[in-house]
């Protein structure tokens, strides 16, 4: 089966920019960096936020549990890094703002884990049970590394009540600049399939399938090849055509499946388990080698980074430590982004740490951020529809932040303002610079606060 | 001549003169006779209440204005005491129109933004370049360093009818004289720094901040901010400090020597009076700490 001699699967509307990735495309993964500190952030989910286990002072070993909580809808926490806790106190998260963390001084001589871990001997299925994997997807805190964050304890566990028959795999990465997964799927191919096994096992789908972008053929190739070495399984390697958001779970199944995600929906009501490839290595590690997440792969990158690269790095280290592993920021850094630069949030705190969601940092330059056409030039909409062509989920964008803009939250409504997934597409086309997508964002946080009627 | 035209013009005109003013007349009858028979009875109360009410259609009470409200009222008279422009005063004379014994149900509620950092007071890592809103700033978690204080893209100004609130320096500030006590810059501001407080006296004692992070972060991001020393709390009984912050508790409050000690003694300032005639904040008299980034 070659690349070639299959039709490149997409979804109407999207986008095509810049992609960005030569940066760091050829970067292998840089394992074996150690920060001086690591600070754990106590919510890292979607969920309750975990009780922290230890007190300050006490000494933790890497891959210790160290917060927890009773709720189903939450994950643990791990230390990454064997060390003495130095205080548990607030830091910034990039969505939730200043939340409690546990703050870890490393000890200096102690084992550093290089990357995923490898599996030599043969994989047999049958040794592991769904309850076993599920019990051990939950106790290594694996959440969806896609950036959601939602717990997938919770995604994979069999529900009667919406039972699942497809299980897709997220191999798309359709953001510029980021490299990460694709790193993942070259390097650590046999452990995303057998977590994909796994996983697949556990849900109870039938088939499976793995979309990747087709502007990565040598990942397409990798993965096809280890695939057919392990046996293929009812698992099947569909390249999807390079478009963003080609990686947004919704867009994904539109396209491979050819089935739509009802307007504020889940993928599990129409029987469909999306998952990243970096969360199922991380199911692999978990189930197999009993190894929580601790570690990701960041991608550091952006016209202002000196060297920028993937890099295997504990969770919580910081973003300043990051950028100094990778050479310092240059002269014209002008934003600091957690994430893409489509969908990534600006930070302005460098002691933020990264969190298990957090797949890129990108650094961009004053004349990216003019490329991306924001603020001070905004004006009046010209009704072009623009944004109405390639609204992914067919929405009508500037009728909605118009509303949103002239307080009207019920028109908003009315259009659908729930139904956004906030991909960034609208704002990118805009011909007048209207900040469509951050009107909408911030129409979603009115109509929040109304629902809860803040005193 | 002229006269036979006059009066021949009359006779045309005087026949439709006539119907026009029968038929006036016949719709006029119907009209005063369907007033009569489908009358509406409207208690005169309901008036009454009316003009008990302060008549802005704020909203504050949950309904579109104060005609609904003054029937919503005499619907169900447990629904007195949503007015807050109105206040105390205003829900005694609706009671004394309804013939009901109403317990007094406090002064009247003012808001007090829990934040006193002007521009130069805080730090600030990083220019803001997005939405102009207070709503779209707080989403971005640190857009200014300070993640508890007000952000001063004026929300709440848009959200005042009464031109009673204005960002001053960058800081929204409370005009007295103006405000009705409408709670609508309480609900709009998206870090919850607006309280609505019972002003006993014309001028609140206030520990403006909201800061919950450790004394050093504090000292870090803002001079003006609440460090949860405790100082307070030992000079007078009003204050307690829990979660790094201090708060007074304002159902108690009466102007005394010990808050008076207690705001003297504040080594950043933050206690401060907020009302109509409030005297003009000290500033701390250390220099500010720099925060290098």
């Amino acid at each position: 089966m070659s690349v070639t001699s299959k039709k490149s699967l997409t979804f109407p509307g999207g986008i095509h920019p810049p992609e960005k990735k030569s940066l760091t495309i050829n970067s292998k993964i840089h394992t074996g960096f150690m920060p001086k500190e690591v600070a754990v952030l106590l919510s890292q989910h979607i969920g309750a936020v975990c009780e922290p286990l230890i007190r300050k002072g006490s000494l933790v070993q890497a891959g210790q549990k160290i917060g927890d909580c009773d709720a189903y809808v939450s994950a643990p926490i791990h230390s990454p890094v064997t060390g003495k806790v130095k205080e548990i106190a607030l830091r910034s998260h990039a969505v939730i703002g200043r939340i409690p963390a546990v703050i870890i001084e490393t000890l200096p001589a102690h084992p550093v884990k290089k990357g995923c871990v490898q599996f030599d001997e043969e994989f047999d299925i049958n040794k592991y049970s769904v309850e076993k994997i599920c019990e051990a997807v939950r106790e290594a805190g694996i959440v969806g590394m896609g950036g959601a964050g939602f717990p997938t304890r919770v995604k994979i566990e069999p529900n009667p009540r919406l039972p699942k028959t497809t299980m897709i795999v997220n191999g798309c990465e359709c953001e510029p600049y980021i490299t990460c997964d694709y790193q993942i799927m070259l390097e650590w191919t046999k452990q995303i399939l057998i977590g994909v096994k796994l996983a697949k096992k556990a849900s109870g789908c039938s088939k499976a399938f793995i979309g990747i972008e087709d502007n990565k053929p040598q990942a397409i190739e990798m993965m096809e090849t280890v695939l057919n070495s392990l046996g293929t399984d009812e698992i099947e390697i569909i390249p999807v055509k390079t478009k963003y958001p080609q990686g947004g779970e919704r867009q994904l199944i539109r396209s491979i499946l050819k089935k739509n995600v009802p307007t504020g929906g889940i993928p599990p009501m129409i029987g469909v388990l999306v998952l990243n490839v970096a969360t199922c290595a991380a199911i692999a590690e978990a189930v197999v080698a009993d190894v929580p997440l601790t570690h990701r792969v960041v991608t550091v990158t952006g016209e202002a980074i000196a060297e920028p690269g993937n890099y295997y790095v504990p969770i919580g280290t910081s973003i300043e430590t990051l950028l100094e592993v990778c050479g310092g920021v240059t002269q014209k850094s002008a934003r600091v982004i957690m994430g893409g630069p489509m969908m990534g949030i600006a930070i302005a705190d460098l002691t933020t740490p990264t969190t298990k969601t957090t797949g890129a940092v990108t650094v961009i330059t004053k004349e990216q951020m003019g490329m991306a056409k924001f603020e001070r030039r905004e004006t009046a909409c010209i009704h072009c529809g623009r944004c109405l062509a390639v609204c992914p989920e067919n929405l009508n964008p500037t009728r909605i932040a118009h509303a949103v803009k002239n307080n009207l939250m019920d028109v908003a409504k009315s259009y659908y303002i729930t139904a956004c997934i906030e991909c960034g597409c609208c704002s990118y086309v805009c011909p007048a610079h209207i900040e469509i997508t951050g009107y909408i964002k911030t129409g979603k946080i009115f109509l929040a606060r109304q629902k809860k009627k803040i005193p | 001549m002229i006269l036979a035209d006059v009066f021949e013009l009359w006779n045309n005109i005087w026949p439709a003169g006539a119907i026009m003013i029968g038929l006036g007349t016949a719709f006029a009858l119907v009209l005063l006779i369907a007033s009569e028979k489908l009358k509406v009875v409207v208690d005169p109360k309901i008036e009454q209440i009316h003009e008990a009410l302060p008549k802005i259609d704020c909203g504050t009470c949950g309904y579109a204005g104060c005609g609904q409200y003054a029937k919503a009222i005499f619907d169900n008279p447990e629904l007195i005491g949503k007015c807050s422009p109105g206040g105390a005063a205003a829900s005694a004379k609706i009671a004394e129109i309804l013939n009901l014994q109403i317990s007094d149900s406090g002064p009247k509620k003012r808001p007090i933004v829990h934040c006193r950092a002007h521009k130069d007071d805080k730090t600030i890592y990083a220019q803001y370049e997005g939405i102009k809103s207070c709503t779209a700033a707080n989403a971005l978690a640190n857009v200014q360093a300070c993640a508890f204080g007000c952000l001063g893209y004026g929300d709440c100004v848009a959200a005042c009818k009464f031109d009673a609130l204005h960002i001053v320096d960058g800081l929204a500030t409370v005009d007295y004289n103006k405000c009705t006590g409408c709670t609508a810059c309480s609900k709009a501001c998206p870090r919850n720094l607006i309280e609505m407080v019972p002003f006993s006296q014309e001028n609140m004692m206030t520990v403006a901040c909201r800061n919950k992070e450790n004394g050093k972060t504090t000292r870090a991001v803002c001079r003006v901010g609440c460090i949860g020393c405790g100082i307070c709390a030992k000079q007078s009984d009003l204050f307690k400090v829990e979660d790094n912050l201090a708060r007074l508790d304002y159902a108690k409050y009466v102007p005394c020597e010990k808050t008076e000690a207690a705001m003297n003694k504040c080594p950043v300032k933050v206690i401060i009076y907020r009302g109509k005639s409030a005297p003009q904040p000290a500033m701390p008299t250390e220099k500010p700490v720099p925060v290098s980034k």
